[in-house]
């Protein structure tokens, strides 16, 4: 059967949603039918009024704006220093052989497993916070960049060779054009693990941000607010990776 | 400098280093030719004639023997070897006059911008300045990597089976176009091929390859008048010659 086009459209938008009306629908079915525990875990209809509720009182805005200054601060710092260093450990071998395995075993170590040493250099200002946000995107964003910039297209290199190419116009030219999907790919990735440790880094004796806000919220009981904390966090996550996804289609725009 | 030595190749054998032990691909290979002569270097795939052209180009340095172009030994590759590849490589993130700009540097802007028009009308992509190599066809893709090589106004281009990718009606098209470009500009031309037409049409000089390890069968001169009829007596009698040199 054909389609219009338009109904097509209509149809995957549904699509696009309805794991996500499902899971509600049920979740708000067994509130009513009584078999949910709301103290541990809230009505959508109560996180929706708390939501309003943060919304007008400003709280859920001023903890928003702190954490995003974070992680856009931490973000920042990660992104320019993992491409530049990312270019120049992808482009000299012997740069890369030297710094390997330090990065390989930095690599896996957690951003909450810094937090003591953290509070020990930085104290319980917003340094340490910004660091540890740093500490979460910096090594994806590298490790992405320095594997693109190694990947650079052998026949490529051999066009620029004969024409005797010199260097800084090889690098700007061929090389860093040529790994611009993957340098993007380490900038998505890493803004998501920038958010995925501004949690861990409002741990740090915070008294602003939605960490803070999820972690107090915690100790009063007031699950409807941590979850409200969570959603903002993946909403926001999920704004800020498609804002980056509008920007990669407009600079590559040779695929 | 004797009058037929421009690019000369003294011995030149290469041995590839594989797991299953070593693999002998070019055997002892000479010939010399005359400044601005058109060589074809026709054998069976595996013949070793692209290792061969990129001796000669300077992308591989690992032969014994020589290579010598203008009385210089070549060591690596230099900008006054132009090269086209089999596939066009063009850069596609640029378009077609920002690839063949890319092959100047040194160059000042209103002259580079001079040369690189010039170069795009040669090859007849006049139009299509601002388009990005996924929007041209193949042979217009492989016309601006043509375009790219002969920007430099090199002395020397080299071509590795530059239309072996095309369409048969293509293919004709850019053979035509490629020695109607090479008699303009008097540019020395050196193209890898196994197609025996192709070879007859384009050449002054047929250098045959035999296969594994490539050795230099027979070098045949073409003499066919300009320009040349493919249906002509004296081109399929040529053709019929070489033809008999890979199957007997």
């Amino acid at each position: 059967m054909h389609l219009p086009d338009k109904l097509k459209k209509l149809l995957s938008g549904l699509e696009y949603i309805l794991l996500l009306v499902v899971i509600l629908l049920i979740w708000t079915i067994m509130e009513k039918r009584g078999s949910l525990n709301t103290v541990i875990m809230p009505a959508p209809s109560k996180i929706l009024e708390t939501f309003v509720k943060l919304v007008r009182s400003g709280q859920l805005w001023n903890n928003l704006l702190v954490s995003l200054v974070r992680v856009l601060k931490g973000y920042l710092i990660a992104a320019s220093l993992g491409i530049v260093l990312g270019i120049l450990i992808g482009l000299f071998r012997h740069l890369n052989r030297l710094t390997d395995l330090l990065i390989q075993i930095i690599k896996p170590i957690p951003p909450i497993a810094w937090i003591p040493l953290v509070i020990l250099w930085f104290g319980i200002g917003e340094e340490g916070k910004v660091f540890l946000i740093f500490l979460g995107g910096f090594f994806t964003i590298l490790i992405n960049v320095v594997d693109g910039i190694r990947q650079t297209d052998r026949k490529l290199i051999e066009v620029s060779r004969s024409m005797e190419t010199p260097f800084l116009k090889h690098v700007a030219l061929l090389v860093i054009p040529h790994s611009a999907p993957n340098i993007f790919t380490g900038l998505r990735v890493g803004l998501s693990s920038c958010w995925m440790c501004v949690v861990a880094a409002e741990l740090v004796s915070s008294t602003t941000g939605l960490g803070y806000m999820i972690m107090n919220a915690r100790q009063f009981g007031q699950t409807d607010v941590v979850i409200v904390g969570m959603l903002t966090i993946g909403v926001l996550g999920k704004v800020m990776d498609s804002l980056l996804k509008v920007v990669e289609k407009a600079v590559i725009r040779w695929v | 400098m004797e009058k037929n030595e421009f690019i000369k190749v003294e011995h030149v054998s290469r041995t590839f280093e594989e797991k299953e032990g070593p693999l002998k691909v070019l055997d002892d290979v000479s010939f010399s030719m005359e400044k601005g002569e058109l060589t074809c270097l026709l054998g069976a795939s595996g013949c070793g004639k692209s290792t061969l052209l990129r001796a000669i180009a300077g992308l591989d340095t690992g032969h014994e023997g020589t290579v010598t172009i203008g009385g210089k030994p070549v060591l690596k590759p230099e900008k006054t070897r132009g090269i086209v590849f089999q596939e066009h490589r063009l850069f596609p993130w640029l378009t077609v006059e920002q690839n063949v700009a890319f092959a100047l540097n040194g160059v000042d802007k209103k002259e580079k911008k001079q040369l690189v028009q010039k170069y795009i009308d040669l090859v007849d992509l006049t139009g299509f300045e601002k388009t990005y190599p996924r929007n041209l066809s193949g042979g217009m893709a492989q016309r601006a990597g043509i375009a790219r090589a002969l920007v430099n106004q090199p002395e020397t281009i080299l071509l590795d089976e530059p239309f072996g990718a095309l369409d048969a009606f293509t293919k004709i098209a850019m053979q035509e176009e490629l020695k109607k470009i090479q008699k303009r500009s008097g540019v020395t031309t050196i193209v890898v091929t196994h197609d025996i037409e192709e070879a007859v049409f384009l050449a002054d000089k047929i250098i045959i390859l035999s296969a594994r390890p490539g050795r230099i069968k027979r070098i045949v001169e073409v003499t066919l008048p300009e320009p040349r009829d493919r249906n002509s007596d004296e081109f399929t009698r040529i053709k019929r010659d070489i033809y008999g040199e890979f199957f007997e």
